[in-house]
């Protein structure tokens, strides 16, 4: 298959995507769990993506995500706030120190710019640490920005510990499917490049990495700072979603998460991570919610079933996930045209047609 | 001025060896593994619901052997079944699974306990309120430092003179040799997960008996401020960790006396980064450095 | 005399109280194929670690056509531990590149123990080295704006995998290739960061007479092909005395000789060396 036959199918199969996700809307109803799930799935998508870049791709173990992401909404809901609704959210600090709104679309990039411009900051001593000294530190860092986010004398801007709301949603499922697309067909094609390759470089063996000429810190701090902006971008959508927005919400069990979702679509596997999104997020919100009440099959009741069972279902899928078949669901392949043919030719013998 | 910091200075010094008692387990595990075991908070919280529930049906003579003999077994099965299996993966995979026990276990939790918050029962004696000088205090703040140093020279005892204390050693200094003089690195590595989560145990009573909830995320940050007490001390020191837990459990009161409660735990985070650029073998910690 | 490329000048690295290298000077001129030998533990590779900025040695000084690369003397606590000669010789502020910068400047090397980059192809694992010379920043590469640069990494890529002989496994995964040829893709992995100086660390280690002798030709031939100088550590003798115009020999970090190939085997000192013999004995 030639490269530009492989690429045009691809984004004939993104553009069906999207066509079935309008018609999704349109006939399940906007309100329905299926279009709920499908949301909150395509941010987590974007989300796991820009780990995946760091963790999978890049062989940093950061544990900063739900950091980054809380700056990332933060930034969006204090910027975007319509002026005359200022007064009632900021009740406790007088309306707030900010006094003008942008428009969503800025607010959105410039969540991500500046848990960009953040995480440069925080890389610079943090990225020459060694694998799990690393993980502990960004974890801290994580915890810290929270701790700054609460703190009530900055409360003018981040209302403290209280709710942030009425700031610009979205209402139609295609939205984060668009900016899903957009944020990930991003990390894709950097993923692809030959910046992309010197990550993977740098996770195989960084020493050989050095050797061939890659400036090790440039490369991690270009892969930290670009999963972070797309982690504040993810924050933002995240904020959306919400409606409603607290940091406290945002801790390391929500990193911990996401990193399992990372895990389970598989390390190094774009298309592993966003499948693994939508089946993580379906399974906890939509699936296994009757794992969570009272079942009667006739006048039997179904033993062990009650309120928080369905995560512990849950968990112990993740664990055997963990433990059995490590690799996740996609390894570090990808399912895409050419992921499908190979697959189809391993399978089927050597009938398909040659690439 | 000593009469406003002596209450914080009291009851930095007992959470610190409170800290003390939990950041042992983790810098044993990770000299011998070099593993992050994020699922010890969680152990920890686990020993403090057994006494909950223990407690509300048995004397007290029987609660805390039994409490005790729970929380090992609760140790030594997350070592068997989570990190056995994945010995020869790279050390990602097992940190990964660490995780993910963190994660079951406090959904586990939650799910027995309903979320909600338990009342720890009430330990006679170390329960009883005292007064020094112009404080009143509980019994367990002063008993938990003498307590935790007795434990820790105990240990450090059975390390430096025991048979099963040398192949710890032995383990920690060099994995692959250690295997190949014939030391069973299966029971030593479950010993030390017997010991950690023994000490968890007793930690968590001292914890909860000053804190008198039990909720399934309390264990974390606890958990946390032991592993950066584990690395300020150097990780794999058992002394470096208990010095390191002092000082962080004292330094963060202190803090909460200056009115920067909302950044106690902020603090220690902060340690832990400066720690790590400063000195990241941390204060009696040895270098490893990677063969080219 | 040709012109000289890499200088190495009193060159003493010490772990802990350990002295791995002992004050160790060498001379590397242009076209030069010139070979470091020495009994198990004699601190070869120690001393390319040295050289291409993985170690910083405690005490000396390396330059690269002219440019100092490394620089060091005695500091902190090595200043009373320091069991080496000439520790106050290099007084001026240390330098000391790192590995990428080195490479940078034209030093490639290959390794001892294989690290190639174990979840790609053959083919890119020679292509990520082109990195290095790359014009493109992270922006115009994630949006293709430097097709033409990364067609031309492409076509100089295939042209060094033909080159070296490996252009029908280019989409193999680098670990399945066996031993003699994960060798030569390191070699060429070396190659395509453009190097004008070729370090290669037991090039031969583990291959068979004859793919030992095919080797040494292999080196011969890329040399004259990309004006290369080399420098090799290899145990295999008859390609060290095949192919090297001069050789170094160390033993316990020190230098003990150096000559042509056949002043070499006539050394006693070397001999004495591999032999295991006292050396007075080895002497007489």
């Amino acid at each position: 298959m030639k490269k530009s036959t492989k690429n045009f199918i691809n984004l004939v199969l993104l553009a069906l995507l999207f066509v079935a996700v309008w018609l999704i809307e349109r006939f399940a109803g906007a309100s329905s769990m299926l279009v709920t799930v499908l949301k909150k799935g395509a941010i987590y998508a974007v989300i796991a993506v820009s780990m995946n870049l760091l963790n999978g791709f890049t062989g940093l173990f950061s544990l900063g995500q739900a950091g980054f992401m809380l700056v990332g909404a933060y930034t969006y809901a204090v910027l975007t706030i319509p002026v005359a609704k200022r007064v009632a959210v900021y009740q406790m600090y007088a309306g707030g120190a900010i006094h003008f709104q942008l428009p969503w679309i800025v607010g959105i990039l410039l969540a991500g710019v500046m848990a960009a411009l953040l995480a440069a900051l925080i890389g610079l001593p943090v990225l020459r640490l060694k694998s799990d000294y690393l993980a502990i530190a960004t974890l801290g860092f994580a915890e810290i920005i929270r701790a700054i986010i609460q703190y009530e004398k900055l409360g003018p801007i981040t209302n403290g510990s209280l709710l942030l709301k009425t700031y610009p949603t979205f209402s139609s499922v295609l939205f984060p499917f668009a900016a899903a697309a957009i944020c990930i067909g991003i990390i894709v094609l950097l993923i692809n490049s030959t910046y992309g390759r010197a990550f993977k470089a740098i996770r195989d063996d960084e020493i050989a990495a050095e050797a061939m000429g890659i400036n090790l810190f440039r490369h991690k701090q270009m892969a930290f700072v670009i999963s972070s902006f797309f982690a504040g971008v993810g924050g933002a959508l995240l904020a959306m979603y919400q409606g409603t927005l607290q940091a406290n919400a945002f801790k390391s069990a929500m990193t911990y998460e996401i990193l399992l979702i990372v895990v389970i679509g598989g390390m190094g596997s774009v298309t592993g991570s966003v499948l693994a999104s939508f089946l993580f997020i379906t399974a906890s919100e939509w699936w296994l919610r009757f794992l969570d009440s009272e079942q009667f099959i006739g006048s039997f009741q179904v033993p062990l079933l009650r309120s928080g069972f369905r995560m512990v279902v849950f968990s112990i899928v993740i664990m055997v996930v963990v433990l059995f078949f490590r690799k996740g669901i996609m390894g570090d392949r990808e399912f895409d045209i050419e992921g499908i043919a190979k697959w189809c030719r391993r399978r089927f013998g050597k009938g398909g047609a040659k690439a | 001025m000593f009469e406003k910091f002596f209450p914080y200075l009291l009851a930095g010094v007992s959470v610190g060896g409170q800290y003390a008692l939990i950041a042992v387990g983790y810098t044993m595990v990770y000299g011998i593994l070099r593993l992050i075991n994020f699922a010890h908070g969680d152990i920890f919280t686990a020993a403090g619901f057994f006494m909950v529930y223990i407690a509300a049906t048995m004397p007290l003579y029987i609660a805390v052997p039994l409490v005790i003999i729970l929380t090992v077994l609760l140790g030594f099965t997350v070592e068997r079944v989570a990190y056995k299996p994945l010995r020869t993966a790279p050390r990602m995979s097992i940190m990964i699974s660490a995780i993910g026990v963190s994660y079951l276990l406090q959904n586990l939790m939650w799910y027995i306990t309903g979320g909600l918050a338990k009342q720890y029962p009430v330990l006679p004696w170390i329960g009883d309120t005292i007064t020094l000088g112009n404080t009143s205090t509980k019994v367990v703040t002063i008993v938990t430092p003498i307590l935790t140093i007795a434990l820790v020279v105990a240990l450090v005892m059975l390390i430096q003179r025991t048979k099963i204390g040398m192949a710890m050693r032995a383990v920690s200094k060099d994995f692959e040799t250690a295997q190949l003089m014939g030391i069973k690195i299966n029971s030593v590595i479950s010993t030390t997960f017997i010991i950690g989560s023994f000490l968890a145990a007793v930690g968590s009573m001292l914890y909860f008996s000053n804190y008198a909830t039990v909720t399934p995320t309390i264990g974390a940050m606890p958990g946390l401020k032991a592993f950066v007490a584990a690395v300020f001390g150097g990780i794999g020191s058992v002394p470096g960790a208990v010095i390191g837990a002092f000082i962080i459990g004292i330094a963060e009161n202190i803090i909460k006396a200056l009115g920067y409660t909302t950044f106690s735990d902020a603090f220690t985070f902060a340690l832990l980064i400066v720690i790590l650029l400063v000195k990241p073998t941390g204060l009696f910690g040895e270098k490893i450095s990677e063969k080219v | 005399m040709s012109e000289n490329v890499l200088h190495v000048e009193n060159i003493t690295m010490q772990f802990g109280g350990v002295v791995a290298i002992n004050n160790l000077s060498m001379e590397i001129n242009k076209g030069e194929i010139v070979a470091l030998i020495g009994p198990n533990g004699a601190g070869k590779t120690t001393a390319f670690n040295c050289i291409t900025g993985v170690y910083e040695p405690t005490n000396g000084l390396v330059s690269f056509n002219g440019e100092v690369i490394v620089r060091n003397h005695p500091s902190g606590k090595m200043k009373k531990l320091y069991a080496g000669e000439n520790a106050d010789k290099y007084p001026e502020k240390p330098v000391s590149l790192t590995p990428d910068r080195i490479t940078h400047l034209g030093i490639a090397r290959t390794f001892q123990n294989i690290r190639l980059f174990k979840s790609q192809t053959v083919f890119d694992n020679v292509l990520i080295a082109k990195h290095l010379r790359r014009t493109s920043n992270v922006f115009t590469a994630t949006f293709r704006l430097n097709m033409k640069e990364e067609k031309r990494m492409r076509a100089e890529t295939l042209e060094l995998l033909k080159i070296v002989g490996l252009e029908g496994v280019k989409d193999e995964l680098a670990t399945s290739l066996p031993y003699g040829q994960q060798r030569r893709l390191e070699i060429a992995r070396a190659l395509a960061t453009q190097p004008t100086l070729l370090l290669l660390d037991e090039p031969a280690a583990g291959m068979n007479p004859q793919e030992t002798e095919e080797l040494g030709e292999f080196i011969k031939e890329i040399k004259d092909r990309f004006n290369l100088t080399v420098f090799l550590i290899e145990h295999h003798m008859n390609l060290v005395m095949g192919i090297s115009d001069r050789i170094y020999v160390i033993d316990f970090g020190k230098q003990i000789a150096e000559g042509t190939p056949a002043e070499i085997q006539d050394n006693p000192a070397v001999i004495a060396a591999y032999l295991g013999v006292d050396e007075e004995e080895g002497v007489q």
